[in-house]
Formats: C-alpha cells, sequence, structure tokens
C-alpha cells in the first residue's frame, strides 16, 4: 500500500465532520425506513382488506398501525438528517391487496412485526460493531415497541382461536381492543 | 496525470491507473483517473463510490449488447459523466475501495486517539 503515517494521521476525517452516523449503518436505516414504509402500506392493505368485508373495528386498529408505522420510519427519518447523515424516500414495492381470511390477516401481522424485531436485532449488532452508541439508543426505543407488536398480534391470533366463529361481531370489537400495558421495562 | 499536485493535496490511495487525494483546505476527495480530475465531497465520494461498486460486471462480460459495452456513470452534482469500459470499472474500483480502506484507517485512528507517528 502507498501511504506514509505522516500523511494519513494528519489528515482530517472529512466523513466524520459531515456527520456521526458511519456508512453501514446509515444504509442499514435506511434499509429500516423502507421496511418501516412497507409495513405501513401493507397494514393499509389490511384496513382495506377489514373494510370491505365488514370488520369495522379491526379496519379501525389496522388503519392505526399503518399510520405508526409511518411514525417508525420517520423517526428514522429525521434521525439521519438530525446527525448530518442522508435519508432516502424508499421505494415501496406492490403488495398483496387479499386475505383469505381475518386469521389470514393477523397472521401476516405478526409475521411482518417478527421480521422487524429480527432486523431491528441485526442493526443493533451493526451499532456494536460500529461503536455507534447513539443510534444504538435510539434504537432501544424500537425494541421496547417490537416486544409490544409481537404481543398484541399474538393476543389477537389467541382471541381468534378462542371466540367461536359465529360471534364475529364481538370477535372484530374483540380484537381491536387489545392493548399491551404490562411492558417490564416500562 | 500528476503533473502539478497542488501542495494541498495529500494522497489517499494510487494504483498504476489513478489516485486519489484529500484537500483539507477546501475539505475535497480529488480522483484523478486516466486523464479525468473530478473534486467530490466525503458524502459525493460514498454515493460515487457505491455506484462503482454496484455496476453488474458480470451482465457486462456476458452481455453481446453493444449497450452492455461500456457503463455510463453520472458524477454527483455535475453534468459530466464516466463512460467506462469493464476493465476501466475493475480498475476504478481498485482505486476507490483502496482510497476507502485508508479513508477508514485514518478515522479508526482518530476514533481511538492512536497516532501513527508518536
Ligand atoms: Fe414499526
Ligand atoms: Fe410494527
Amino acid at each position: 500500500m502507498n501511504f506514509s503515517p505522516d500523511t494519513v494521521n494528519s489528515m482530517k476525517d472529512l466523513a466524520r465532520l459531515r456527520t456521526s452516523v458511519k456508512e453501514s449503518v446509515e444504509l442499514a436505516l435506511n434499509q429500516q425506513i423502507q421496511m418501516e414504509m412497507v409495513s405501513s402500506s401493507k397494514y393499509l392493505a389490511m384496513a382495506g382488506w377489514c373494510d370491505r368485508n365488514g370488520f369495522d373495528h379491526s379496519a379501525g386498529f389496522f388503519y392505526k398501525q399503518s399510520e405508526e408505522e409511518r411514525k417508525h420510519a420517520m423517526k428514522f427519518f429525521h434521525y439521519l438528517c438530525d446527525q448530518g447523515a442522508t435519508a432516502y424516500s424508499p421505494e415501496i414495492p406492490a403488495i398483496g391487496q387479499e386475505f383469505d381470511s381475518l386469521r389470514s390477516v393477523f397472521e401476516g401481522a405478526l409475521e411482518q412485526e417478527i421480521s422487524v424485531t429480527d432486523s431491528i436485532n441485526r442493526i443493533i449488532s451493526i451499532c456494536r460493531r460500529e461503536n455507534d452508541y447513539a443510534t444504538e439508543e435510539l434504537l432501544k426505543w424500537y425494541v421496547r415497541e417490537q416486544m409490544e407488536e409481537e404481543y398484541i398480534a399474538r393476543r389477537c391470533l389467541e382471541l381468534i382461536d378462542q371466540i367461536p366463529a359465529d360471534q364475529v361481531y364481538y370477535l372484530d370489537k374483540k380484537l381491536a381492543s387489545v392493548t399491551y400495558d404490562g411492558n417490564v421495562f416500562e | 496525470m500528476t503533473g502539478n499536485v497542488p501542495v494541498t493535496y495529500q494522497e489517499v490511495f494510487r494504483t498504476e491507473r489513478g489516485v486519489v487525494y484529500q484537500c483539507d483546505v477546501s475539505n475535497r476527495l480529488i480522483l484523478e483517473f486516466w486523464d479525468t480530475h473530478t473534486q467530490f465531497s466525503a458524502r459525493d465520494f460514498a454515493q460515487f463510490r457505491r455506484m462503482v461498486e454496484t455496476v453488474d460486471i458480470r451482465q457486462m462480460a456476458l452481455s453481446t449488447d453493444a449497450a452492455d459495452d461500456v457503463e455510463i456513470l453520472a458524477l454527483p452534482r455535475s453534468e459530466r459523466c464516466y463512460v467506462l469500459t469493464l476493465c476501466e470499472i475493475v480498475h476504478l474500483r481498485e482505486l476507490l475501495n483502496g482510497a476507502k480502506l485508508m479513508l477508514e484507517l485514518n478515522a479508526m485512528l482518530r476514533e481511538c486517539g492512536c497516532s501513527l507517528t508518536e
């Protein structure tokens, strides 16, 4: 390699002067922005399906979820901008609009939340590798959020199993009222 | 290619085909490749490197389509572009990745408060 120790040592770190976020973290967070926006889009499709199939309360639940996911994306977006890094408005691929049943809608929701949790955990390990404690701190908020989201999706699936199939209106109402207030970290 | 290098230019990495300098006065990275001379901000430099990295050279090598003989890369914030053959892409990658490594080394040294000279 062609470099003299003097040169490297006295040289500014231009990337660091611009931003505290390393390239690998910036890349991962932009991918996460995309993932949150995809979640938002999927939940909107779920809301639409519930709405046109008479599950009004579940529809309301998914409309709200859709907005939440957009907020998750925006939180990362603003974080990157505030740190001097670059946030990209993501491309959202086409997603499915049809579902077989109310159960499959909630199964889809749980699967989406699990993949988001996995992704958040992967980014934390990148932060640790890069000694990026600020971003890790931000991600801790998402870790808690994911505990909540997974809990709610699982609880909804339980209710679908527990409530008799002929009590559709009751089930729909019940699903939309599921909350998680027992987070051990709060 | 390296006729008169300004005194503020510090060499980051050099190959047979080109060289990357950093200028601490203008906060710019300078890429000299073949007979071209391009100045980048740190951000644009990283973006350009990623562009070069993501060129599908397999496709370029296998395709018989004339359009795949060269890759056109628009330079960030500029009207100019590079029109590169497969071979040039490979050389440019080597240069940019070498420069990236050196810049990362510099960042690591600063981060841990180490100095090579002390
Ligand atoms: Fe989310
Ligand atoms: Fe979520």
